[in-house]
């Protein structure tokens, strides 16, 4: 049987930290990111013979992992159990005595917050936090200018400064 | 933060998001200690806000045998999709099979009802044969009847009188 083509596996390297990074900034979860991310890859695979270019693959892996996470987060929730399972391990991760628990509060209460920024400020500001990602990345991706991005990200931020005490 | 000083919000925000303010707005902050704690207080919020929002993305790692997990669904999805195709050429392969089959099934059947001509030319001599005592049975009144008259005319073929009928 022939294996997966070779060059594959290089690029899953080079952009599976971003690509599962895009998927959790929007669904705020390791166990959908994962499989949204994995997704996206065996997507990728499938069209793999007009994707060899590193940054044809970088732009196009980006751009559909962004899509199937907002379709799961529109779609449907996950069951609780599994949530709750990976929201103890990347809490325990995190956490560090009193302090961290504080942040974690915090953390949830920002992700809140965030979702209830309109759409076109919440999709910029998701995409920035990726590591990585520049305002010519995010802009390309959501088809705006790296000017436009900018100027939404500093509203969204406001925002959150605002309503976040 | 007191109603007078609302007109300032959007000042405070920026000022403690990028550290520029107009003069104004210092002239105001001099002489308003309570928009002056809130600028201290936003900006404490704005560096708590600097922590957290890298952790939004960022808060979670892809497993360490992430991209083994890719690679062997990628090998189990794509010999999925051979034995699919292999399944789709063989199903197809197996229908041509049967109609070829049942169409020379079909042309057989047609071809063996068809009658030589041989046997159907002693049929047609069996079924015009008469057996030689026929002749001697048959009657003088059989060959009056073998044909019907028309209309007018008799069975003895007598010839009618004109003035009979008025």
């Amino acid at each position: 049987m022939r294996g997966p083509e070779a060059g594959f596996g290089e690029r899953i390297a080079e952009n599976q930290r971003r690509v599962f990074q895009i998927a959790y900034s929007i669904l705020g979860n390791a166990a959908d990111a994962e499989d949204v991310a994995q997704e996206a890859f065996l997507r990728a695979y499938q069209k793999f013979g007009s994707l060899r270019e590193a940054e044809k693959f970088r732009g196009w892996v980006n751009r559909i992992v962004f899509r199937l996470a907002l379709n799961r987060k529109r779609g449907h929730r996950r069951r609780l159990t599994r949530d709750t399972a990976w929201k103890i391990t990347e809490t325990r991760a995190m956490v560090d005595g009193a302090k961290g628990a504080e942040q974690q509060i915090m953390l949830d209460k920002l992700r809140k917050e965030i979702e209830r920024l309109p759409e076109k400020l919440r999709s910029v500001l998701q995409l920035s936090l990726v590591e990585e990602m520049d305002a010519a990345d995010v802009g390309a991706m959501l088809g705006i200018p790296a000017g436009t991005v900018r100027s939404r990200l500093h509203t969204a931020r406001k925002l959150l400064l605002e309503v976040m005490e | 933060m007191k109603n007078a000083c609302e007109k300032w919000k959007d000042q405070l925000l920026e000022a403690a998001l990028t550290g520029a303010t107009t003069k104004d707005f210092e002239e105001h902050l001099r002489v308003c200690a309570m928009c002056s704690r809130e600028l201290d207080a936003v900006r404490a919020r704005k560096g708590q806000l600097d922590e957290l929002l890298p952790l939004v993305a960022r808060g979670a790692e892809p497993p360490a045998d992430f991209q083994a997990q890719v690679l062997a669904a990628a090998e189990a999805a794509s010999g999925a999709s051979r034995a699919r195709r292999w399944r789709v050429w063989t199903l197809a392969g197996a229908t041509a099979a049967i109609v070829a089959l049942m169409i020379g099934a079909a042309m057989y059947r047609r071809a063996a009802q068809t009658i030589p001509e041989k046997e159907l030319a002693a049929v047609q001599r069996l079924a015009e044969w008469r057996a030689p005592s026929d002749a001697l049975l048959a009657t003088p009144g059989q060959e009056i009847l073998r044909t019907m008259p028309r209309l007018g005319e008799s069975y003895l073929n007598v010839p009618m009188k004109e003035n009979e009928e008025e």
